[in-house]
């Protein structure tokens, strides 16, 4: 196991530079950069940029290097915690992101429970009253989840509750909140806000847990030891939950490996409809700009937490299957 | 017979607008002695500022107001602030709100506004507008923050400041403040590193500087340096001060070493000099420590959502019953996705919002007055075509490049486009259509110039296309003099959902006189990048954005002068770096706009200047080169109903109106005392 996971540790050392490579370079492929972007962004509102500043600007970000070495030193400087400079911002990419990172986690976290609260009841139903018309109607309910756009979804829900409940558009709280010392009235507000967001980003998610979850307890439904179990006149809550649930839920353990990134990253297109104070936003305006050491470094982020989530739920997998265990042992 | 107001608006647009053309600005002044009371900045005469202005008539001071501000009073009660007699300069500028055609107002309430990046905060010291001397409202330059200043053979600057004036936190504001800027900072390799700006310069050289004493400064150049003056009131000024008390202890000459290293390290900065930089930005209140002369003065640094500009206790404005400004104590920007300003700015969230809304949305926000208290009012937009097409005559496809010259070409695309329809469809029928020309209220305007080839008449367009020998093939589409189908790509810039939805229409048009045209988005840089290296055939842009345009005002929009035109880009490529780069002007007519061009930068009189105007605007909307499709577009704005000394209807324009700035945000309060809530 501990050689498992050594090598594990080892294989994830080119995989990550491999994507620091291709998050430079991808990051600078389109002609010009940030300083070009801001120029004609500013001229085109009418206002003038003295251009010495920009040369200024550009001498110090190391834009007159050439690109390979300005990949080394931001690999270098990254390797020692520095995760470079914003340029948009004008300050280190680490409080950038870092003033963001609590509201995402809060929104993830109260979404990916909340998808868990709808999907789970909704899959072992389905599962085991299969094309019942409970199992179609809930399942077709999951489906319109996934199918209506979220950005739409929000859209409307944003206005509705503006018109029937006064909630204010967008964001996580009202404006006079912001900025201000957690309180009863703020938390109020907060939970206020955070209906819409979690209800569209939830209802997304839903339907694919649901499939998953309703296909696996079918698998395992139809095998022997259930039949036994019910033969043997073991109670049918009991028949269920004990075994074959706990087999099932094996997808839900691999799937810690995308959730890990996710908490971090949020859910972009949302966030930006809602005008979130997430990370995702911040991500996708980075990209938009050309603002490269601020969207380089968040990817390299969520890249290294995909990593690590992922050789998680591997070992946690092997910790709670021993399946997979004995398998591992069996090929080797 | 116009009314002011009306008159006010047009000058307003019409002067000094892109900063570009700041070096020509003081000639405009020069001649500009027929109204009497403007700055008129001779070589010979020496003139005192102060008093001509009609911002500052000989006032006596007023008894100061007894009453202040709550939480002003507070402060001063608890000791915390000294009373306003001591805040104030000795002789604070007195705003005569009646000839503003506003009235005094009530202390009180907050502003709301929307942003949408953190970038956006710069807006504030925009529409807050204190300067060093500002545009007053006939568009004249008037002393604001200075006391009065003196000009000698327009190369000798003297700068008085008003004695007792201070900083936000209290410490005054003298000399030292322009000194420290221009040796320490200006002059420092390690802080500017391409030396002083170009409005610092005159012929290439830096003023000399001497602060004569306390509270007068004196630049003197070896040449008369026109642009100073203009640079100084723009609506992103030329700033020649800093709080030298503040800033000193992020600067190498002045701070213990040790002390300076361990805040380098502490600020994450990389060296000292950025560590300064980032500190002493002025423009972009972002630096909460950063003390200000403005009406307001950030409190939160970024990153945040929202940030609070709370009232300058020192401002240096009153009114004339003694009231210090602005009576507004607090302005929160918030920070807001683009697109749900116009929805947050409907469901009433914002107090003073232009910014992000833009005419389509005018019908959702009229719809909200019903329901929100807010207000909406059109204000104009003062460019000269709201989009315009630019047919790239330095295309590399020679074939192209031949046909594109052919006016006829041009004409027959102009007058293939129906306006009409165009206005309908996106503008309400509002807007006014015409080429791509002056607004019918600037005072060069003439209505051959609005009707140049700009009629609908696809006959006479195709008529034009088959004398040029574009035949039409058995398709009905035309044909290149090489036998290639006559495909035009016109690029746009991506996110303009306005010239896409237009292009939708002129596509139509062309098809009709056989010519097939296709869309492509792209990123503005990128476009720039392509028209420059004649990558582009036609381009969509904005018209002229001198629409309101007076003779005394640069034509150089008109002529080949700068590479970042999408119709000549290499010829103006070439006027721009004097011969080094780019093609020279081949086109006659061309020419002939350059060469007028020329002659207006060494006109005397603004008669002389009103005669080129007239020539140039009739060989450019003549000669078609540039395609206009309507122009005099509104721009909401949406303000709280309760707002007062706000203008109906203005003239929207970052320079040299700075935006709100020239309407005094200062002065403008609450008819309650609080706003919305």
């Amino acid at each position: 196991m501990i050689r498992y996971i050594a090598f594990r540790l080892l294989a994830a050392v080119p995989t990550l530079i491999l994507i620091s490579a291709l998050v430079f370079f991808i990051i600078q492929l389109p002609p010009g950069n940030y300083f070009d972007t801001y120029v004609a962004e500013l001229q085109a509102q009418g206002e003038t940029v003295d251009p010495n500043k920009i040369e200024y600007l550009k001498h110090e970000y190391g834009f007159d290097k050439p690109v390979v070495e300005q990949y080394a030193i931001w690999v270098w400087d990254m390797l020692h915690g520095d995760f470079g400079y914003s340029f948009e911002y004008e300050m280190p990419v680490t409080q950038v992101v870092g003033s963001r990172l609590y509201m995402t986690i809060l929104v993830s976290m109260v979404t990916i429970i909340f998808t868990w609260l709808i999907a789970f009841p909704i899959g072992i139903y389905s599962a085991t009253h299969q094309y019942s018309w409970g199992d179609y109607g809930l399942t077709f309910l999951g489906l319109l989840g996934l199918a209506i756009p979220n950005f739409l979804l929000a859209l409307v829900l944003m206005y509705l509750a503006n018109i029937w409940f006064g909630t204010s558009i967008g964001h996580l709280m009202d404006a006079k909140y912001l900025g201000q010392p957690m309180s009863w009235d703020k938390f109020k507000s907060i939970a206020e806000h955070m209906v819409i967001p979690v209800v569209v980003i939830g209802t997304s998610g839903t339907a694919g847990m649901i499939r998953r979850l309703r296909a696996n307890l079918l698998d395992e439904l139809q095998k022997q030891y259930v039949v036994t179990a019910r033969a043997k006149g073991v109670p049918p809550l009991r028949a269920l939950l004990k075994y074959p649930l706990r087999m099932a839920l094996n997808f839900f353990i691999a799937d810690i490996g995308g959730i890990l990134p996710s908490v971090i990253s949020g859910a972009e297109v949302v966030a930006i409809v809602l005008s979130l104070e997430t990370t995702g936003p911040l991500l996708i305006r980075a990209l938009q700009s050309q603002d490269m050491y601020l969207a380089g470094s968040f990817l390299m982020f969520l890249a290294t937490l995909t990593i690590i989530g992922v050789l998680i739920s591997d070992i946690a997998l092997a910790l709670l299957d021993p399946r997979i265990r004995l398998q591992v042992r069996q090929t080797r | 017979m116009k009314r002011p107001l009306e008159q006010f608006q047009q000058k307003c647009a019409a002067v000094l607008r892109p900063e570009l053309r700041q070096n020509k600005e003081i000639e405009h002044f020069r001649d500009s002695e027929k109204n009497g009371n403007a700055l008129s900045l001779s070589r010979r005469d020496l003139l005192r500022l102060a008093g001509t202005a009609c911002l500052l008539p000989a006032l006596p001071l007023p008894a100061l107001a007894a009453e202040e501000p709550d939480d002003i009073a507070k402060a001063v009660t608890d000791n915390k602030l000294p009373p306003l007699a001591e805040r104030l300069p000795q002789k604070p500028r007195i705003v005569d709100m009646a000839p503003l055609g506003k009235k005094e107002g009530l202390y009180g309430g907050s502003m709301r506004m929307i942003m949408a990046s953190a970038d956006d905060i710069r807006m504030m010291t925009v529409y807050s507008y204190a300067r060093l001397v500002v545009f007053d409202k006939d568009l004249n330059l008037a002393p604001d923050i200075l006391d009065h200043l003196d000009i000698e053979e327009g190369r000798r600057f003297t700068l008085h400041l008003r004695p007792g004036h201070k900083w936000s936190d209290g410490h005054p504001f003298t000399s030292e403040d322009f000194r420290y800027f221009w040796e320490d900072v200006a002059l420092n390799r390690k802080l500017s590193r391409g030396g002083p700006v170009q409005a610092m310069l005159a012929d290439g050289k830096p003023p000399a500087f001497e602060a004569l004493d306390e509270v007068t400064v004196r630049y003197t150049w070896e040449k008369p340096n026109p642009s100073f003056l203009p640079s100084l009131a723009g609506a992103n000024p030329n700033y020649i001060f800093m709080p030298a008390h503040y800033l000193k202890q992020f600067h190498k000459r002045y701070a213990d070493p040790d002390k300076l290293k361990q805040l380098v390290k502490e600020q994450k900065a990389r060296n000292w000099a950025a560590l300064h930089t980032v500190k002493a930005r002025q423009y972009k209140a972002e630096n909460p420590d950063l003390p200000t002369l403005e009406p307001w003065r950030n409190t939160i640094s970024p990153p945040a959502e929202r940030f609070i500009f709370k009232r300058n206790p020192y401002f240096h404005r009153i009114d004339k019953s003694g009231r210090q400004l602005p009576y507004i104590g607090t302005v929160f920007v918030d920070i807001s996705s683009a697109d749900i300003i116009p929805a947050k700015t409907g469901a009433g969230e914002s107090d003073l919002q232009a910014r992000y809304l833009r005419f389509d949305n005018y019908t959702f926000l009229k719809q909200a007055e019903k329901t929100h208290p807010i207000k909406i009012d059109l204000w104009r937009e003062g460019t000269g075509s709201q989009v315009a097409f630019l047919p790239n005559l330095n295309v590399n496809d020679a074939v192209w490049r031949k046909v594109l010259r052919d006016v006829r070409f041009r004409r027959a695309l102009s007058l293939a486009i129906y306006r009409h329809e165009l206005n309908q469809q996106f503008y309400f029928g509002l807007a006014h259509e015409a080429a791509n020309t002056v607004l019918d209220s600037s005072p060069l305007y003439k209505k051959s110039y609005d009707e140049a080839w700009s009629s609908y008449d696809p006959e006479k367009a195709n008529a034009l296309l088959d004398e040029m020998g574009l035949k039409r093939a058995a398709d009905g589409m035309r044909r290149l003099p090489d036998g290639r189908l006559a495909e035009i790509i016109v690029e746009l810039r991506a996110n303009s959902q306005e010239e896409e939805d237009v292009m939708e229409l002129v596509q139509d048009y062309w098809h009709e006189v056989g010519l097939k045209a296709y869309p492509r988005t792209l990123q503005l840089d990128v476009l720039r990048r392509r028209f420059l290296a004649g990558d582009t055939l036609i381009s969509m842009w904005s018209g002229l954005t001198v629409g309101e345009a007076t003779a005394d005002m640069s034509p150089e929009e008109l002529a080949p002068v700068s590479s970042a035109q999408g119709n000549w880009p290499k010829w103006g490529e070439h006027t721009e770096t004097g011969g080094k780069a780019g093609e020279p002007v081949d086109l006659p007519e061309a020419k002939q706009l350059l060469d007028l061009y020329e002659t207006w930068r060494i006109s005397e009189t603004t008669d002389q200047r009103r005669k080129i105007w007239e020539q140039m605007l009739e060989i450019f909307t003549d000669q078609v080169f540039t395609i206009g499709t309507v122009n005099g577009v509104f721009q909401p704005v949406v303000y709280n109903r309760k707002l007062r000394n706000l203008p109906e209807k203005g003239v929207y324009a970052f320079s040299p109106g700075a935006y709100f700035g020239m309407y005094m945000v200062d002065s403008f309060w609450y008819d309650n005392g609080k706003g919305s809530k």
